[in-house]
């Protein structure tokens, strides 16, 4: 089942959703919108990092989280100087599939973070890499197709708890791998 | 259906705030929008920065912490406070924004290396003057889902001074819209399912869940006044402002069954039912 069908199954039956509990998704920036967003006005280098299996480790062990990508997404920041790193990131939780960007100063602060789309799902698909990467095109190809498919919601409390552990991630990522600015 | 509104989120007040404009002509382009909608990120996070009681340097965690002390505290603070407290006594404590206590020795909020005190209290525990606050008695505030809808018609109010004239506030169950376009509202309900509530113009609806196992991915819990766990379910509430939405829900969740919908709508709120409920 592609992501489209299973949205449009929750538009033409909402009511069948409670049986079918099916993923939730939205697509909010693009990676060209949060590097705007996040660092206005800036130009942005992609630069290449390959993470050594033992600056994985100390990003695990120093933050406590895993490091799934050897290869990170990183671009500096440049305006006049270095104004710091923007990178995208994603983070997979019990019921959710995250893409981010944090943008973080030369001095490890963090100036912001922008989710750039959310996958909520209550069934195992979720953890499918193929599903994912599927998915991953969708997101960087045609962000506000699916606009008139996102649902408003009003309902519990969802933690944002593995985006935080994320980005405490990579401001040790920062240390650990990347040249001071 | 479609909306076509520009919609960006952020990690915030331990939950995902997000925040659609209709952007073009009417707040002349996408940069713009984004500005006013950066803005009402901001708000939010003051409001966070405020309100907070896991933050033990919040205005809330200064004025729960001064045993009994007069605090100083920011007016949007104070604010706060008049609103939970208003709506602690006209509710007759059906909301309570004293029930801290109870949710320290709960473990759902923490303790700061305070003593609990008392598990909760009543709207004449809280005294107000200008520019500061006091506990009379040793009770904890919480305003938790109050300051979350609260936040909510700040970044509204942003947004609309920056000139826009549609668009969503969403943090956490609490969602607002302003404008005249009516938007469809989905409730999440308990298996995670969506159902389409209806659709919405200027007014907020606001959801609860009672009950169920504590999940660490939903870290809401309500008390009632007497410490006793609400009923179980799913309660959502309609009103013109969201601190109202959300402080309702609670109402509608530790109101005597038969007196529910009309504790809610005296309160200036009305109970929203999902389809399955209304034919129940």
């Amino acid at each position: 089942m592609t992501a489209r069908n299973l949205l449009g199954l929750m538009l033409i039956a909402p009511a069948a959703l409670a049986v079918a509990a099916p993923a939730s998704a939205k697509d909010y920036l693009t990676i060209a919108q949060a590097q705007q967003v996040l660092f206005p006005g800036a130009t942005f280098a992609p630069t290449a990092v390959t993470l050594t299996p033992d600056q994985i480790k100390r990003i695990r062990k120093q933050s406590g989280v895993r490091q799934r990508e050897d290869k990170p997404r990183i671009w500096r920041a440049m305006k006049g100087g270095n104004l710091g790193w923007f990178i995208i990131d994603e983070v997979v939780g019990k019921h959710e599939f995250i893409t981010y960007a944090a943008a973080l100063s030369p001095s490890g602060r963090v100036i912001g973070i922008e989710i750039l789309s959310y996958r909520e799902t209550h069934g195992g698909e979720i953890r499918e890499a193929a599903w994912r990467a599927k998915f991953r095109g969708k997101t960087l190809a045609d962000p506000f197709k699916l606009d008139r498919d996102v649902p408003n919601i009003s309902g519990a409390t969802l933690s944002c708890r593995n985006v935080l552990d994320g980005v405490k991630r990579l401001l040790v990522m920062q240390q650990v791998a990347l040249p001071a600015l | 259906m479609g909306d076509a509104l520009h919609r960006r989120g952020r990690p915030l007040l331990g939950t995902f705030v997000e925040i659609a404009v209709a952007p073009g002509a009417d707040v002349g382009g996408a940069d713009r929008a984004d500005r006013a909608v950066s803005a009402a990120f901001a708000a939010i996070e003051t409001v966070h920065g405020l309100l907070s009681f896991q933050d033990p340097a919040s205005d809330l965690s200064r004025l729960n912490g001064a045993a009994g002390g007069w605090v100083k505290l920011d007016p949007l603070t104070l604010r706060a406070i008049g609103l939970a407290r208003a709506m602690t006594r006209l509710s007759g404590g059906l909301f309570n924004c004293t029930v801290g206590g109870a949710l320290v020795e709960r473990g759902v909020l923490p303790d700061h290396d305070l003593s609990v005190g008392l598990l909760s209290g009543v709207a004449e525990d809280i005294e107000v003057k200008p520019g500061a606050a006091r506990l009379a008695r040793p009770v904890r505030l919480t305003l938790d889902g109050l300051a979350k809808g609260l936040a909510v018609d700040l970044a509204v109010a942003r947004l609309r001074r920056a000139g826009i004239t549609h668009g969503l506030v969403e943090a956490g169950g609490d969602l607002r819209v302003f404008g005249d376009i009516p938007t469809p509202v989905h409730r999440r309900e308990v298996d995670g399912g969506l159902t389409l509530l209806g659709h919405l113009t200027n007014g907020a609806v606001a959801t609860s869940r009672v009950g169920g196992d504590p999940d660490p991915d939903q870290p809401g819990w309500i008390v009632a006044a007497d410490g006793v766990a609400a009923k179980p379910g799913l309660y959502s509430v309609l009103a013109r402002m969201a601190w109202r939405a959300d402080a309702l829900t609670k109402v509608a969740a530790t109101a005597a069954v038969d007196d529910r919908d009309e504790a809610v709508t005296r309160l200036r709120g009305r109970r929203v039912l999902s389809d399955n409920e209304a034919a129940a």
